[in-house]
């Protein structure tokens, strides 16, 4: 079947089977190599996106529920200010985490800060077992994205001034 | 490698029509249950599917004076920001211990009731609050009390060929309830299960106790929930060790440390009633 679906902006369409998993697809298809499908079971948050506005593990979810959908993917998401706002907010807090977690935690932080501006560090902790890893202290990480909802809660302010 | 057929509803009507004409076609929404499991590259689904995520009439949630009403397709985080002023604490602290935040922006409160795989986290808080499922064919809608989900051999036993639609929980006054999560895994594994149990006194009376215990199976005694009610408040120290040797001795199925953990969670339970 033929999908339509919006892709970090733009109208796409694709080609897709009901075997063919979302993360596959982006990566395969549409060359989006920022994210992985590594575990296939949509714990190790490699293969997070924004599937309309909620942030999914596309590992385990089928390319056709993609169908008329807008998709965000790490590539779409670092031209946001909201990524920037998590980005600057990790070196803030003096937080470098690896390689294999880092956009899937500013992803998660994102999203976080997106429903809940100011976040409890519970909440915090909770959002970021969406991409586990143990390269970075859990206090850090919370320091981290709070450092981040003072860079966001920064920047609205200032749009609201203008 | 199998292609399925996929079909996408439009709406209730054409989705219970896709059904009738189509028997054993899988109801696809979030997905969670059915992939979780499945680590090879290509998916692995039946021959025909109908995707009823987006449907209108499976996305609703309201709350009136009498109960709060769930569409099957909403998930679990969207259950979540109802908020605690419409939400059982029960049943949001069963949700709040599904696996991770993620999960839950796909996983519907649907699908985590009609599995047949094993009972979801949701099921013990719901079996406590008494809520209803509504499922639909062609022939109409049928509400079902969730507790009637347990087959005679304790396992999920989700009616054949049925569409769950919407789920119904009484508001009702809770004086104690607990949720805790046994096992060591967020997620669905054979070592987890969820017990729930809520009560309601009356000038010091039991009037109304429930607990249930689900994993693989489900379990929930009405003969000993019946024999709770009517006691006075606080119950003994042996009350409530005799009841949860009880609940122990009727867990034994789950396995020794399964078990041991409920009868320990029942005795904690009750205690809440002498606070």
């Amino acid at each position: 079947m033929t999908i339509s679906l919006i892709l970090n902006g733009e109208d796409v369409s694709a080609k897709v089977r009901s075997v063919d998993r979302l993360a596959d697809l982006l990566r395969d298809t549409f060359h989006l190599i920022g994210l992985r499908s590594d575990c296939r079971c949509g714990r190790c948050g490699r293969c997070l996106v924004f599937l309309d506005g909620r942030l999914v593990p596309s590992c385990i979810i089928p390319a056709f529920a993609a169908r008329g959908k807008e998709v965000v993917t790490i590539e779409g998401y670092a031209q946001t200010e909201d990524y920037a706002d998590v980005k600057a907010g990790f070196a803030d807090a003096g937080v470098s985490t690896c390689g294999f977690c880092e956009e899937s935690k500013i992803m998660a932080a994102g999203a976080l800060l997106e429903r809940r501006p100011r976040p409890t560090p519970r909440e915090i902790l909770e959002q970021m077992s969406s991409a586990p890893c143990r390269c970075t202290d859990p206090d850090a990480i919370v320091k981290a994205v709070l450092a981040a909802s003072d860079r966001r809660a920064r920047r609205l302010y200032r749009r609201a001034g203008q | 490698m199998l292609v399925s057929d996929v079909h996408f509803p439009k709406d209730l009507t054409e989705a219970l029509d896709i059904l009738r004409k189509r028997p054993g076609t899988l109801v696809y929404a979030g997905g969670t249950d059915i992939l979780r499991e499945q680590a090879s590259r290509g998916l692995e689904l039946p021959a025909e599917l109908i995707y009823v995520r987006d449907l209108p009439e499976l996305r609703r949630a309201g709350l009136t004076e009498r109960f709060l009403e769930i569409g099957a397709a909403v998930t679990l985080s969207e259950i979540l920001e109802l908020g605690e002023a419409a939400l059982p604490p029960l049943l949001a602290e069963a949700i709040r211990g599904v696996a991770s935040p993620t999960i839950r922006n796909l996983a519907t409160i649907g699908g985590n009731l009609a599995s047949r795989s094993r009972f979801m986290d949701s099921w013990p808080a719901l079996a406590c609050l008494d809520a209803l499922i509504e499922l639909r064919d062609q022939g109409g809608a049928t509400w079902m009390n969730v507790n009637r989900l347990v087959g005679a051999d304790g396992r999920p036993a989700f009616p054949e060929g049925a569409l769950l639609t919407r789920v119904r929980v009484p508001i009702e006054r809770w004086d104690a309830w607990l949720l805790r999560k046994v096992g060591l895994s967020d997620y669905p594994a054979p070592e987890t299960a969820v017990f729930a149990f809520s009560a309601r006194a009356e000038k010091g009376i039991l009037v109304e106790v429930r607990i249930a215990f689900a994993g693989e199976s489900a379990l929930r005694s009405q003969a000993l929930e019946s024999s709770l009610i009517g006691r006075s408040l606080p119950l003994s120290p042996r009350e409530s060790s005799s009841i949860a040797s009880e609940y122990r001795g009727l867990a034994s199925e789950f396995g020794d440390n399964l078990s041991l953990q409920f009868g320990a969670l029942v005795d904690g339970a009750l205690g809440l009633l002498s606070r």
